[in-house]
């Protein structure tokens, strides 16, 4: 298989977009380029996919600074450029990723696994985070965001997070935001959260249900009380994956108001709340909302309340749990039986 | 606790599990034809190429259904009478393709919640693009569905914990398609290796063949019928392009990510099985390669990754292209080198195992490792919906095989080894590649 662009008669005019571009370059980073930026950029652009793959196959040597240059060959119309700078951005980004101290780069001082590689990922961070000003392209800054996903650390959520309104970019400054550990990044999703369109608000919520983030409990709460279902729903499934326990008398979407699909995230969120309060040692909770499962038609709901009174295993558990022993649908019936095998396989231990 | 009522306790337990257990499960693999109440409704989302292979259509509904071939089975049972009676696929065109199939009136989806919702539908057979697995898993327990999903599981680390837990939560039977585990010469060869056929296995060599280039073709507009955002679902948004959807995006790392996960599900999980390393997993992960200097893909061209064992000691090796098999001729497969001897296991030609003679002339002495024998992976599957078991390619197991494809391809996108924490799921001292373990959802599509 042949590269079309190979045939392309304007073979000459990559050289003059790195001339243009190197000329760019120095007025753009206020850093003369070097000979070797230049003979990587230049490369990065050659129609010939072997000196394009030479280049980026070691962009990882190069200077943070080339980053401006390739991420515009990023839109450019050649596909192999394309493919190149692209490919070129990874190995930069990845080259500094390992030692990311989720603490912030001040906390990696002096490790002993970075060896002389914190400037250089500071840089690199830096670059990506200029790429989010500025006139550069959709495209360019959705990029630097789904890189700077990897390598950014609490020292630039601020940065990061105050893109989070501009509706073209929102969606990758929550994924990116998502990824990034620590409390700083929760409580920067957390803040977006009143400001933003409703429309948007499931968005954040679920990456807040995502993160666990325990910190954003009391805006969850806040969100559920909403009238619309989709924002009172996003906001009970984020607390059921936050499993962070709640205060009695807590109100919960109006189930009537629900679609068919939303009944059952509700009990979905239910079950995974009581399985975060069994692991977290407030079995009580969780048993009540286990035996409502069981009180229900549908069999995967009973399967469910089963299973979790299984693992709580008190004698109050185990009595709910007999009369399915006998259930009349063979799958409530064996996961009942597995479940009575199973404590009692325990107890004899 | 107070020991008195845990005596009590145990007693009850006890007393209650003799005299309500005595009831003993007859599967119907040793029944000669399942009774027509026994019928399973399907309900089926992704309908291309590999989904269509299952669909069951109205006018086989009581006649004997020969079991596929690529499935595994000896063909000698009837499989349990089953329809679709739903279809989802975001593709119209697809749609109404396996709607003409099955006959009579399925009903017809683009929202596969829509088919999830149904509550006449026992069972869901998922065979969507790679990055939709896990989704549709979790929401169809979350449904009370059992699952049968293609392979390779999750698309994450973080996806195929989640789906491990919602087939626990709900106690739903998942059923992955790394079939391998189905099929007779696998079978012979876990049977043979088990009995200490070749002594002690150190080491086992997978080979393949690369993956592909992918032409040069610009991105455009999606064509009518197709709902591209749906398609792409959790994943990032990128420009749609034909070269890299239907069928094609399992060369992209971002959709599928090549060999080591479209085959390396298939070649690994049948290693994995054979090696009873389904519950562990390795201590290290050093993958190298090199891609296409151009076209479209993204995955390796030339790939090899290593893989160490430890408790017992085995390494296992990923290489495409690698080195074949001297006794059996095949496009890939795996070696399996033992001190005592060695043995071959393929997969690929007509997409089913082989293995070498002595294995399949094997006979368990008495006293030896018994090892299952699957009737066919969906009857494996029918099977299962009906004991509760786990089927033989449960979520669990291809959670596992589906880390071994995962952190290969980590490894050669950072271009660095990586030191894996089984137990806890995560890669010691690499915070990139720990990032790279999960991926955060999109729109309204997230775990």
């Amino acid at each position: 298989m042949t590269n079309p662009e190979k045939n392309n008669a304007n073979l000459a005019v990559p050289r003059v977009a790195v001339l243009l571009s190197t000329v760019h370059y120095s007025l753009s980073t206020g850093r003369a380029a070097t000979e070797a930026d230049e003979k990587f950029l230049a490369d990065i652009e050659s129609s010939d996919e072997d000196t394009a793959y030479a280049a980026w196959s070691v962009a990882d040597r190069m200077s943070p600074e080339v980053i401006p240059q390739i991420s515009k060959l990023l839109v450019v119309e050649q596909l192999l450029t394309r493919r190149a700078a692209g490919e070129a951005l990874n190995n930069i980004v990845h080259s500094v990723g390992k030692a990311v101290n989720p603490a912030g780069f001040s906390a990696n001082s002096g490790r002993p696994d970075d060896p002389g590689k914190q400037d250089r990922r500071e840089q690199i961070v830096a670059q990506l985070l200029n790429l989010l000003d500025g006139k550069r392209t959709q495209l360019e800054k959705v990029t630097a965001l789904r890189h700077l996903s990897l390598l950014a650390t609490v020292d630039h959520v601020n940065a990061i997070a105050r893109h989070v309104q501009d509706a073209k970019l929102r969606e990758e400054v929550v994924f990116c935001l998502e990824r990034i550990p620590g409390k700083t990044a929760e409580e920067a999703l957390a803040a977006a959260l009143p400001q933003a369109e409703d429309a948007f608000k499931p968005r954040i919520l679920a990456a807040l249900g995502h993160r666990r983030a325990e910190e954003a409990v009391s805006v969850c709460l806040e969100a559920m009380r909403s009238s619309d279902p989709e924002i009172a729903m996003a906001a009970m499934k984020a607390l059921g994956r936050i499993g962070a326990r709640t205060e009695d008398g807590v109100q919960l979407p109006d189930f009537d108001a629900l679609s068919d699909w939303q009944k059952i995230e509700y009990h979905d969120s239910l079950l995974r709340y009581a399985d975060a309060q069994v692991q977290s040692g407030n079995p009580e909770e969780a048993q009540s909302i286990y035996k409502e499962a069981l009180e229900r038609e549908e069999e995967h709901w009973q399967c469910a309340g089963i299973i979790g009174l299984a693992k709580i295993g008190t004698a109050e558990a185990v009595a709910a749990i007999f009369p399915k022993l006998n259930s009349g649908t063979n799958t409530v019936r064996i996961t009942a039986r597995k479940a009575w095998r199973a404590m009692a396989a325990k107890d004899a231990v | 606790m107070d020991s008195t009522k845990q005596s009590t306790r145990r007693k009850f337990l006890a007393g209650a599990a003799s005299t309500t257990l005595g009831f003993t499960f007859v599967p119907s693999s040793v029944l000669a034809r399942p009774a027509p109440s026994d019928r399973l409704n399907l309900g089926h989302i992704g309908i291309g190429g590999r989904g269509r292979r299952f669909l069951r259509p109205l006018t086989q509904l009581n006649e004997k259904v020969v079991p596929w071939e690529n499935l595994g089975g000896q063909g000698d049972r009837y499989l349990r009478p089953a329809l679709s009676v739903a279809l989802c696929d975001v593709d119209s065109s697809r749609l109404d393709m396996a709607a003409t199939v099955v006959g009579g009136k399925p009903r017809l989806y683009k929202d596969f919640r829509r088919l999830l919702e149904q509550k006449d539908i026992d069972a869901v057979v998922i065979a969507s693009p790679d990055h939709w697995h896990a989704l549709m898993t979790i929401m169809a327990c979350q449904a009370g569905k059992d699952v049968y999903v293609e392979k390779p599981a999750a698309k994450t680390v973080e996806e195929g914990r989640a789906m491990v837990t919602a087939a626990e939560r709900y106690g739903r039977v998942v059923q992955v398609g790394s079939q391998g585990r189905s099929q007779d010469p696998a079978h012979h060869a876990k049977r043979y290796i088990n009995n200490g056929g070749i002594g002690t296995v150190r080491k086992v060599l997978c080979w393949h063949y690369e993956n592909p280039r992918g032409d040069w073709t610009a991105d455009a507009e999606p064509p009518p019928g197709l709902d591209y955002d749906k398609w792409l679902g959790p994943a990032r948004s990128i420009p749609y392009n034909e070269t890299r959807t239907h069928g094609r995006f399992r060369w992209m790392l971002d959709f599928g990510g090549g060999q080591i996960r479209d085959r390396g599900a298939h070649v690994m999980s049948v290693a994995q099985w054979i090696m009873n390393a389904d519950d562990t997993g390795p201590v290290s992960v050093e993958a190298e390669g090199e891609p296409h200097h151009g076209g479209i893909y993204d995955s390796p061209q030339h790939m090899k990754v290593t893989y160490e064992f430890k408790n017992p000691d085995w390494t296992l090796v990923w290489a495409q292209p690698g080195i074949p098999s001297e006794e059996i001729e095949a496009q890939y497969g795996a070696v399996y080198w033992g001190d005592e001897g060695r043995l071959t296991v393929t997969y690929g030609d007509r997409q089913t195992t082989d293995t070498e003679q002595k294995a399949k002339d094997f006979k368990t002495p008495y006293g030896g490792v018994d090892v299952f024998r699957s009737p066919g992976h969906f009857e494996n599957f029918e099977d299962c919906i009906k004991s509760r078991k786990k089927p033989i390619m449960h979520i669990e197991s291809a959670h596992r095989v589906s880390i071994l494809c995962i952190l290969g391809n980590i490894s050669y996108r950072l271009r660095r080894k990586l030191e894996w924490d089984a137990v806890n799921e995560r890669v010691r001292n690499d915070e990139e590649a720990n990032r790279l373990l999960s991926r955060p959802g999109r729109g309204p599509w997230h775990l």
